[in-house]
């Protein structure tokens, strides 16, 4: 006779709840951290900079705190598009829940845009004061508006912009862990879904954002510079680089450790999780997270941490390692959010995942998506130089 | 010293105190009648004559939404699967296809105590074939309806971001449609699966024990048209109601999920292990 | 002395604070005055819920203005059963007292379809404490009568058992029972 709650025994009949049927959280709510994810591993770049004086990474730096802001300013859109009614997102500023996650948006968006536009105004302000000499009409006054009317490049007026900077990357570095941290929190805090509810959530989530930005950043550069035939900085590569690796570990090990603790534990509902990374979600996970995604950046990361290569080489493998991650962080967030919803509440089945075309969160709209933070940046591009190499005063 | 008018810290600190001591919050209360209409008003004369009091103490004074309570169980050994329950909740509120505010499951057990649930359309077509898809030798069968279970540690008006779900002073787990952005997370929190967005208000929804019904002292559509006494509702404020006696008897009710820590107001009776 | 640029500087911040404070003015003024009154939710939401009309009456309401029915109903099995079930809601047949629609009175095949809902046996489930059930067409095999009768050829739909003891009584077989 067979045990009734054996976990298997449990997943035979295949039954989802009725009003499990449907996967509620799609595709944009798979977006939605990863534009967040990708602005804080950006994030991290500029701070390494402007508050740790990392010096080799300066070639980046100003790049990165820009490609932070394009993203950031897309982040609203994937949530606008999933809302069933979204001319009613002022509700969350009007009357946040305190004990919802959710419900932190409003304010820590504002917060951080606020943060990190003060920052690349303080960042490009000699700049600004050079293109407001150079130009007329609107462009004008835009910079008139950037540099507060006041063209002081006094070394005292640049030291206490420094000094602001230091201040607004020292806030900025807590919102921004925030910002991503609480859509972590808003998985984690979930006890009716067992692949969420986990208090590892938010630290997996901070982690490989951290991965995802950075490598974002190492794989613009690499790319921009050699479109437009420019040279590229080692160190600064290598430094990126290592950070990429610290943080790759820590992520990769707690989302292993995640899993195994499941695995191990084997408490209530360990069936489903089982089930689910070994069935509906073993190619997703087990082939393209862990082998594929995760396996080949973690043999590239020791050979360029230990053997001796070329710098072409290197960054070669840098631009490899880069681009594979930022597809791991991607199918991580993908297993996370809809592989999560697949598993019912009965306990006793999943339900399948058929990601449209054409819909309000279909294919197409997720790569519109994607795209527009790169037109963005690309506008930002023409105020804002990226590279410090193409001004002659220090930045 | 002279002092000619109140210093304006002193006038903020005593607003403050009276708002605290919500006086404030009293004297919103004679502007809107915040569940202090009676039953009364809720319903015409002539239909009230009609439609007798089916919960006792509900319509003889004003409604107090602070002094109520209810409970609402579910016999599983009596649900014979026909589904009216079902059927009488897709009516009550229009509840579009394809989603369902309460449901009947159905448990098929073979000889070697391998169950097997199934739920064709919520069972709102009643249960009157044997499965067919599965080919084993049936020892037993059985039924068990589910609907809110009106948490008292409520994960969904936990997780709400705009205050779109509460759970009001009388134990009902609402929701606000007005105020409801539809951003689905109440309804991965709910551990029951009892919410869903319904496709036409692109807001979220669920069973709400007919709230509506029981404010006008008339129990839920579902217990209403419930033919074998298999669900049961009452105030347990009234100690001759058939809740009170169950809930307060020697007899074994359980709860669905209890490991999750919600604390649910619907308890099941004759629910064997296998039912979660 | 503070220079021109951080006289600015200061300036900025101070537009700052003002906004977030004009902000929270007019966040208060736009969040529902019964907000916050029992919770964080809209006091108001309570009362439009419980005025939401009702659709379904009760089965009181519906014999009583149908007391040719209610006589047999409440004298059968079946006084359980909710009229509304098979004929609809009470919203859609009476407004205001009076009547405003017709429900729909079930004939024949359908008649046998909402029988069988609950009197079917070959699901092996039902208690026969709580319900008897029967199989078809055995049952009609077992009465001896045509497999292609409908259940209220022989059934009173609202009280089955109506002409069965009444036909036992004629014909003189015992253990007639209610």
């Amino acid at each position: 006779m067979s045990n009734l709650h054996e976990g298997a025994t449990m997943l035979v009949s295949n039954f989802v709840l009725p009003n499990d049927l449907h996967v509620h959280w799609s595709m944009m709510i798979v977006l939605y951290p990863y534009i967040t994810g990708l602005v804080d591993g950006a994030f991290i770049i500029g701070a390494l900079y402007y508050l740790f004086d990392v010096k080799t990474l300066k070639p980046v730096a100003r790049f990165s705190l820009l490609f932070a802001l394009a993203f950031l300013l897309c982040a609203t859109i994937p949530l606008l598009l999933h809302l069933g009614r979204p001319e009613r997102n002022l509700n969350m500023l009007l009357t946040p829940n305190p004990s919802s996650a959710m419900a932190g948006f409003g304010y820590i968006y504002a917060v951080s845009m606020g943060v990190l536009t003060f920052i690349v105004v303080f960042v490009y302000r000699p700049d600004m004061v050079e293109l407001k000499q150079r130009s007329r009409g609107v462009v004008k006054l835009i910079c008139r508006l950037l540099t507060f009317d006041c063209d002081d490049l006094s070394p005292r007026a640049m030291n206490l912009d420094a000094r602001i900077i230091k201040i607004l990357m020292g806030i900025g570095i807590p919102v921004a862990a925030v910002l991503h941290g609480y859509v972590g929190f808003i998985f984690g805090g979930v006890k009716a879904n067992p692949t969420w509810s986990t208090p590892l959530m938010p630290v997996i989530f901070l982690f490989s954002a951290c991965v995802s930005g950075i490598s974002a950043i190492v794989l613009a550069y690499i790319v921009i510079r050699k479109i437009t035939g420019k040279p590229i900085d080692g160190p600064c590569i290598v430094t990126c680089i290592k950070t990429l690796t610290g943080f790759f570990i820590l992520a990769f090990s707690f989302e292993m450790l995640e899993v195994f603790s499941h695995s191990y534990l084997r408490s209530g509902y360990h069936h489903m999780v089982a089930g689910l990374l070994n069935g509906p979600l073993a190619e997703s996970f087990w082939l393209w997270q862990v082998k594929i995604c995760s396996g080949i950046p973690l043999v590239l990361l020791t050979v360029m941490a230990f053997i001796k290569l070329r710098q072409s080489w290197y960054t070669l493998l840098a631009a490899a390692v880069s681009a594979i991650l930022l597809l791991q962080v991607f199918i991580m967030r993908w297993n996370v959010v809809i592989g999560g919803q697949l598993m019912s509440k009965s306990s006793r089945g999943y339900t399948v995942f058929h990601p449209e075309w054409f819909d309000k969160e279909g294919i197409v709209t997720v790569i519109v998506v994607m795209l527009i933070p790169f037109v963005i940046l690309f506008v930002l591009g023409k105020i804002f130089p990226f590279w410090a190499d193409e001004r002659k005063a220090e930045c | 010293m002279k002092i000619t008018a109140a210093p304006p810290e002193l006038d903020r600190r005593a607003f403050i105190i009276s708002v605290l001591k919500g006086s404030v919050a009293g004297s919103l209360l004679l502007i809107y009648p915040m569940g202090g209409g009676d039953a009364s008003d809720m319903l015409e004369t002539s239909e009230m004559a009609g439609l007798p009091e089916e919960i006792p103490g509900i319509r003889e004074q004003p409604y107090d939404i602070h002094a109520q309570r209810f409970a609402f169980i579910v016999d599983i050994t009596r649900c014979i699967g026909c589904g009216s329950c079902c059927v009488a909740d897709k009516r009550e509120y229009n509840v579009p296809d394809g989603y369902y505010r309460t449901w009947v499951e159905r448990y098929t057990k073979d000889f070697d105590d391998q169950v097997w649930v199934d739920c064709p359309n919520g069972g709102l077509d009643g249960y009157q074939h044997p499965r067919s898809d599965i080919d084993i030798q049936v020892r037993d069968t059985f039924f068990v309806p589910k609907l809110c279970n009106m948490c008292r540690e409520t994960p969904c008006t936990q997780v709400c971001p705009v205050g779109a779900t509460f759970t009001t002073p009388d134990g009902f787990v609402l929701m606000d449609s007005d105020r409801c952005v539809g951003c689905g997370y109440c309804i991965q929190a709910c551990p029951y699966s009892s919410r869903f967005l319904n496709p036409v208000t692109k807001t979220a929804e669920k069973c709400t024990w007919c709230y509506h019904r029981v404010r006008k002292g008339l129990l839920p559509a579902c217990v209403e048209v419930c033919p074998t006494g298999a669900r049961k509702f009452g105030s347990l404020n009234d100690k001759n109601s058939e809740v009170y006696k169950i809930l307060k008897g020697p007899g074994v009710l359980t709860v669905l999920k209890e490991s999750m820590g919600t604390w649910p107001a619907l308890y099941y009776l004759g629910a064997r292990l296998e039912v979660i | 002395m503070i220079s021109n640029y951080e006289f600015r500087l200061i300036a900025v911040a101070a537009i700052i604070v003002a906004a977030t404070g004009l902000g929270m003015v007019v966040k208060a003024r736009l969040i529902p005055d019964s907000f916050g009154l029992h919770g964080h939710y809209r006091a108001e939401a309570i009362d439009a819920e419980a005025r939401r009309p009702i659709r379904h009456g009760t089965n009181a309401s519906c014999l009583k203005c149908h007391p040719y029915e209610a006589a047999s109903h409440l004298a059968g099995r079946h006084k359980t059963i909710s009229c509304e079930f098979c004929h609809g809601p009470y919203a859609d047949h009476v407004r205001d007292g009076k009547k405003m629609g017709a429900l729909p009175v079930k004939k024949d095949a359908e008649i046998t379809t909402l029988c069988l809902r609950c009197h079917n046996t070959e699901i092996k489930a039902r208690a026969q404490t709580v319900i008897k059930t029967v199989a078809m067409p055995g049952h009609l095999e077992t009465q001896q009568v045509k497999t292609t009768h409908t259940c209220n050829q022989c059934h009173h739909v609202h009280a089955p058992l109506k002409y069965i003891n009444r036909a036992k009584q004629i014909t003189g077989i015992t253990g007639a029972q209610s």
